[in-house]
């Protein structure tokens, strides 16, 4: 007799994520620098920030950081305050 | 706010995907609940399944429910959507209405009577204050009275609100909660039919169940340990965090069954998933992190005999099948359901050996104090669980000792050792005394209290030791930790209050070897111990 088997795994089917159209230039673009909150984020953020608007013409930079970053950011900071005014997000980890 | 007495203005806001708009207004022909709610606020995602139980609980002549929208049309639907609201939803998205209201936070409830008086207002969650509501509705519909909200259903009991959109929202920084208890049942899991020549052990390896065989799930097996609990195999139990996925009865079932659990274990697994799920315990942060962190389960009460659970020698490792099988299944639940597989969404960097199992029972017997399930406000005869986000074990042996203190600061010195020698404050510790070692502490007349205020006092980083290296990690902190004065050292105190290190007797009689363990980050932005009851 064959041996069935219950499926012990999420079985959840969940909608595939579209990743968002790439930029073809960062020229004149606002990009948001998230920083998760770690330790040396800021850094790490301050020096890319430089590098985007002297080396790419990037136009501004909008400067995000999560509550902590021990759990998902609200939707607040992904929402309102990065998708609502960025043409580009770059999310940070730093330890 | 508007305050309870007083008259309610009516209004009139357009319905979620209309273009009609929808009066609200007095006399009506029975009572009305308005609640005021953000599509990104944590507590209202905490709040509405229990208003959807409400809505279906009682029918539409016993109470018109209306909920009040804050945001826009499409974040709204979408809202509305995810979390199959059953009630009527009205756009509020120039806050008109809001102002006239006037609630202070979302979400905000406001009762009113058929003439549209406040009867009575709620902000926030807080399953009192729902329980109460609901109360009075079936008061005013003349029907049954229900429980709205259970007590340890993994969501707490109370829980801040977010500020209403017209007082402009500063950030909270809680989590996404995701919990929808109340969610429609799942579908059932799907069969995995096995080839005749396939050796269902030897499948499960392969499939990636576990790195270690398991009693394959069969369906004759999965039902034996259904039949131990009255809850229907479909129930979603809790979403357990990162990937939130469904952990249906059926599910944990099945995970019971590949641990080798006996099917009585079902009565801890339940309250253990719940528990795993409440928010304060912040299983999302523990499963992500790259730290050692893996939630320990200390058992405490009379479960602990009825189901065989080991507190005396060797109750870190391979003592008693009631202890490794539900730590196994419970871990087995995590990856499978919950998704934190090792090199996957786990990335901690070297792990813990608790990931194969990581649960003890307390020696209560052996305890003179307060067990920790009685710490955790739960009576003795009371059978409970509690999680812990801990490292690994730390050893303590200390034989020469004939004095409490002289114990006790032998363990000060490994206390010191959590985290990070400097790193200071944002952790707490389990310390778990042996036998012997609580009989010399007792001897000298410490109370549970004396040993945790001891602990806290002589537990320090000597400031030289800062004075070494100037970067490494916890110096940049100095500047916030606390000075004080050790054996005439000047220090910093090692945790932020007594609190933060916990207590639990166990091991054997034989031997003089405490344990203490590290936890993860820790307060309302890392981890917090929770302890749910058994039935």
């Amino acid at each position: 007799m064959a041996t069935i088997l219950i499926n012990p795994r999420d079985e959840a089917q969940r909608a595939p994520r579209q990743a968002a159209p790439r930029l073809h230039s960062l020229s004149g673009k606002t990009v948001g620098l998230l920083d998760i909150s770690k330790p040396g984020g800021n850094f790490f953020l301050d020096h890319l920030a430089r590098l985007l608007t002297e080396r790419y013409g990037v136009a501004a930079i909008v400067r995000e950081i999560k509550p902590t970053f021990t759990k998902p950011a609200p939707d607040a900071v992904i929402e309102r305050l990065l998708h609502a005014r960025c043409d580009a997000v770059i999310e940070a980890l730093a330890d | 706010m508007l305050q309870s007495g007083e008259s309610a203005p009516s209004f009139s806001l357009r319905a979620l995907h209309t273009t009609e708009r929808r009066a609200v207004g007095w006399p009506a022909a029975s009572a009305t609940l308005l609640v005021f709610f953000e599509t990104d606020c944590p507590t209202c995602q905490l709040t509405f399944p229990y208003l959807n139980r409400l809505a279906e609980r009682l029918n539409a002549q016993a109470v018109n429910l209306f909920a009040i929208s804050q945001d826009n049309e499409s974040v709204t639907a979408a809202f509305a959507e995810q979390m199959q609201l059953r009630m009527p939803v009205l756009l509020d998205e120039d806050l008109s209405v809001s102002r006239q209201y006037d609630p202070l936070a979302v979400p905000s409830l406001f009762l009113l009577d058929r003439n549209g008086q406040v009867l009575r207002t709620q902000t926030a969650f807080d399953k009192t204050e729902l329980n109460a509501i609901a109360t009075e509705l079936c008061a005013q519909a003349e029907c049954e009275p229900f429980v709205l909200a259970e007590a340890f259903d993994g969501v707490p009991a109370v829980k801040p609100g977010c500020t209403s959109r017209h007082l402009e929202p500063p950030d909270d920084g809680s989590a996404n909660v995701t919990t929808n208890l109340h969610a429609q049942p799942s579908a059932r899991a799907s069969r995995i039919e096995l080839a005749d020549d396939t050796d269902a052990i030897e499948y499960c390896l392969s499939a990636g169940f576990d790195a270690l065989p398991v009693v394959p799930p069969t369906v004759e097996r999965v039902e034996r340990m259904l039949r131990a609990t009255s809850h229907s195999p479909d129930e979603v139990v809790a979403l357990i965090p990162p990937n939130y996925g469904q952990a249906t009865v059926e599910k944990i079932a099945a995970s019971a069954v590949m641990a080798g659990c006996e099917p009585a274990m079902m009565r801890v697994l339940l309250p253990l998933v719940r528990a795993a799920c409440d928010e304060r315990f912040n299983l999302h942060g523990v499963q992500a992190t790259t730290h050692f962190a893996a939630p320990l389960i200390i058992v405490n009460g009379p479960v602990r005999h009825e189901l065989g659970f080991a507190s005396h020698g060797n109750v870190f490792s391979n003592v008693a099948r009631a202890n490794s099988t539900l730590g196994r299944a419970f871990q087995l639940l995590l990856t499978n359901v919950g998704g934190a597989r090792p090199g996957e969404i786990d990335m901690s960097t070297l792990g813990n050996p608790g990931k194969f199992s990581y649960c003890i029972a307390e020696r209560e017997e052996a305890n003179p104090w307060e067990p920790l399930h009685i710490e955790q406000g739960f009576a003795r005869a009371q059978s409970a669980v509690t999680l812990f986000a801990a490292e690994p074990l730390r050893a303590v042996s200390e034989h020469k000792a004939r004095r409490a203190r002289t114990v006790l600061k032998t363990i000060c010195r490994t206390l010191a050792t959590v985290w990070s020698y400097r790193m200071c404050a944002g952790f707490e510790a389990v310390v778990v005394l042996c036998p012997e070692h609580v009989d010399t502490i007792q001897r000298d007349g410490f109370s549970k209290n004396d040993v945790r205020e001891f602990l806290f006092d002589n537990t320090g980083i000597p400031v030289r030791a800062y004075e070494i290296d100037e970067d490494g990690e916890g110096v940049q902190l100095a500047a916030h930790y606390e000075r004080i004065t050790i054996d005439g050292e000047p220090c910093y105190r090692k945790f932020r209050a007594p609190e933060q290190i916990k207590l639990v007797v166990a091991g054997g009689t034989a031997g003089k070897f405490s344990a203490v363990l590290g936890s993860w980050t820790t307060g309302p932005r890392g981890s917090q111990m929770v302890t749910y009851p058994l039935d």
